[in-house]
């Protein structure tokens, strides 16, 4: 059993020689079985399908729960054998870490497809019917379906045993060269660009948020300006250069305590640091009642309400 | 192995709150009345619809970058409930995914909003949408929605980073009424400078529980505030074991997980007993001893087994 989940020792039946075709006829037969087992469960009447997901989802939880819960092989070296029961189901559990993440890496391959089909359907349409926007759409096809092809025809360059290096430009197909112009030249420039409107995003909100409108708002402005400026090399070294004039710099005392960095460390070790582990707790809580709520399949207001 | 790294005390923690939840959960539905307090921020879902409502225009939904986890789940419970309200009133809606498997579950979810109210010919298909799993992609294809639809509310629930800043500032400009709420607590300073309403930490897991008054849900809210009220108290024992311990010498120090004896010192933090409680450190030595047997058929070419 042990084995089988390792997929090693002995040969798991979903193990074949890579690029065999009897690989490529298990992938074919999987993909199908798969697709089917989705089809079914889509057309199963809820009856049937509530007690399927249900039970789907308890045991996919209980693997987890177990593997946190179960203590772990401790010193595990390549080839050992479990020294006892709690071992051995360590042993098992850990074995099984990787398939368990390939199941749910299928599941996310199979969504992806119905997102994508989403974008082709929504887009496609506009186009079909000369939506005012079509041509944006038509960009945004045209983009998928490039991106697709270049991707991975630029990837089959690189996975080549034989071809040469493509570390070296000189190297570079016309198949290269136009990957790198959509991935690194387009769509990575595009991503910076919308990353650093944020800049200016952040100077409007701050100031709508940094207006004095109430005690709260003062309060929030009034500490922003402290640890805004004793980010300030020029600023601190005047104003703690005071503090240091009125007391001397020999040592620590009272007076130190009005130092602008002082404040600023203060601030953010006994206000705002507390607040932060407050909202952690809550939020860590929180997503331990939802997971629990889920797993047990108790979290079914959405739409019997 | 978490015994090792964090101690039994740890998991007994985790338990001792699994146990909380469940037990108010079954107190809840004995039908006991538990009272929840006033959430602003939920207040204002149904003044944000009615107000899209009277304007004809879209009620807009984000749940955020996440994958399909607890995070992700809660957002799409709030959106229902926010669907079935645009629904009742026939408010179009937006709801906007940037991961295949939450449009998917989103998708199913609020059609099944829309059937359960009798109003399945309402439900139009584009209306929960997937746009890009890249982060600014996705930030550009909810802005573009939310200036060219001109959303009359917005609603930013789940997991958001940079791109939060991007989609309030958008919806600000439109003058759309923005409910939000984020687990990443970087992004919820720019949600309360921004937006006009904000769940900040655990209220967004308590929106389901105070929309719905549903028992199962209110008695897991009175759980998660038991948890709390531990958390609290341990936070404050630790405080006073802390500092009084701290106030005495230490002549052992830890070093690879050995004690040794050093110079006495006066304590740090890191040896007092409560920090080993939560943080006990290993032994390799002891770990070293675990002796077993070798598999035969092992060959140390196929690369079998794991190792921590």
């Amino acid at each position: 059993m042990n084995g089988f989940f390792a997929q090693v020792i002995p040969p798991s039946p979903f193990n074949a020689p890579n690029g065999s075709a009897e690989l490529w006829t298990r992938l074919v037969i999987a993909l199908l079985l798969g697709v089917a087992a989705v089809v079914a469960l889509m057309k199963a009447p809820v009856s049937v399908r509530k007690p399927v997901v249900a039970v789907s989802t308890f045991c996919a939880g209980l693997y987890w729960v177990v593997f946190f819960l179960w203590p772990r092989p401790v010193n595990r070296l390549p080839g050992d054998m479990p020294s006892g029961l709690v071992d051995g189901v360590g042993f098992w559990l850990e074995d099984a870490n990787p398939i368990v993440g390939n199941l749910s890496n299928v599941l996310s391959a199979f969504l992806l497809g119905l997102g994508i089909y989403s974008l082709l359907r929504i887009h496609g349409m506009r186009v079909i019917k000369g939506h005012k926007d079509a041509f944006f759409s038509a960009v945004l096809l045209l983009g998928i379906l490039a991106m697709g092809v270049f991707g991975y025809w630029d990837w089959l360059d690189k996975m080549s045993p034989t071809g040469p290096s493509l570390a070296l430009e000189a190297n570079w197909a016309f198949q290269n060269r136009v990957r790198d112009f959509l991935f690194d030249g387009l769509l990575q420039e595009m991503d910076a660009g919308m990353f650093s409107l944020i800049a200016f995003y952040i100077l409007s909100a701050a100031y709508r948020a940094f207006r004095i409108r109430s005690i709260e708002a003062t309060l929030l402005l009034a500490t922003a300006f402290i640890v805004m400026l004793s980010f300030m090399g020029l600023v601190t070294g005047l104003l703690d250069g005071v503090i240091d004039g009125i007391k001397g710099t020999a040592d620590p005392g009272f007076l130190d305590n009005f130092k602008l960095t002082e404040i600023a460390k203060w601030l953010r070790a006994t206000v705002e640091t507390p607040s932060l582990r407050g909202i952690d707790f809550g939020i860590g809580i929180g997503a331990l009642a939802m997971g629990l709520r889920l797993w047990l399949s108790l979290e079914k207001t959405a739409v019997s309400s | 192995m978490q015994y090792g790294d964090t101690g039994w005390i740890g998991v007994t923690v985790t338990l001792l709150l699994v146990t909380f939840i469940l037990g108010n959960i079954f107190r809840a539905k004995k039908g006991k009345d538990l009272y929840i307090r006033r959430i602003a921020g939920l207040n204002a879902i149904d003044e944000a619809i009615g107000r899209a409502t009277e304007m004809g225009k879209p009620v807009l939904m984000v749940p955020g970058l996440g994958a399909l986890n607890a995070i992700s789940m809660q957002a799409l419970l709030i959106f229902a409930h926010v669907a079935r309200t645009a629904a009742k009133f026939g408010t179009p809606i937006r709801l906007c995914c940037a991961d295949a498997a939450v449009y998917t579950v989103a998708q199913e979810l609020i059609r099944d909003v829309y059937a359960s109210e009798g109003l399945a010919d309402r439900y139009d298909m584009d209306s929960v949408r997937f746009i890009s799993d890249r982060q600014f992609a996705f930030a550009g294809g909810v802005s573009g929605i939310i200036l060219r639809e001109q959303t009359a509310a917005a609603f930013f629930l789940g997991e958001f980073y940079a791109e939060s800043m991007i989609f309030a500032e958008t919806a600000n400009s439109v003058g759309a009424i923005q409910v939000a709420g984020s687990t990443e607590k970087t992004q919820t300073p720019f949600f309360i400078a921004a937006c006009d309403y904000v769940l900040i930490g655990d209220e967004f897991y308590a929106a389901s529980a105070y929309l719905n008054r549903e028992p199962v849900l209110v008695g897991s809210l009175i759980g998660q505030d038991w948890s709390k009220v531990a958390i609290m108290a341990t936070i404050l024992l630790g405080a006073l074991m802390n500092s009084i311990e701290m106030r005495g010498t230490t002549v052992f120090e830890r070093k690879d997980g050995v004690l040794q004896p050093i110079a006495e010192r006066p304590m740090k933090i890191a040896d007092t007993t409560f920090t080993h409680l939560f943080k006990p450190q290993r032994n390799p030595e002891e770990d070293a001893k675990i002796e077993r047997e070798k598999d035969p058929k092992f060959d140390a070419g196929a690369g079998e087994g794991g190792g921590e």
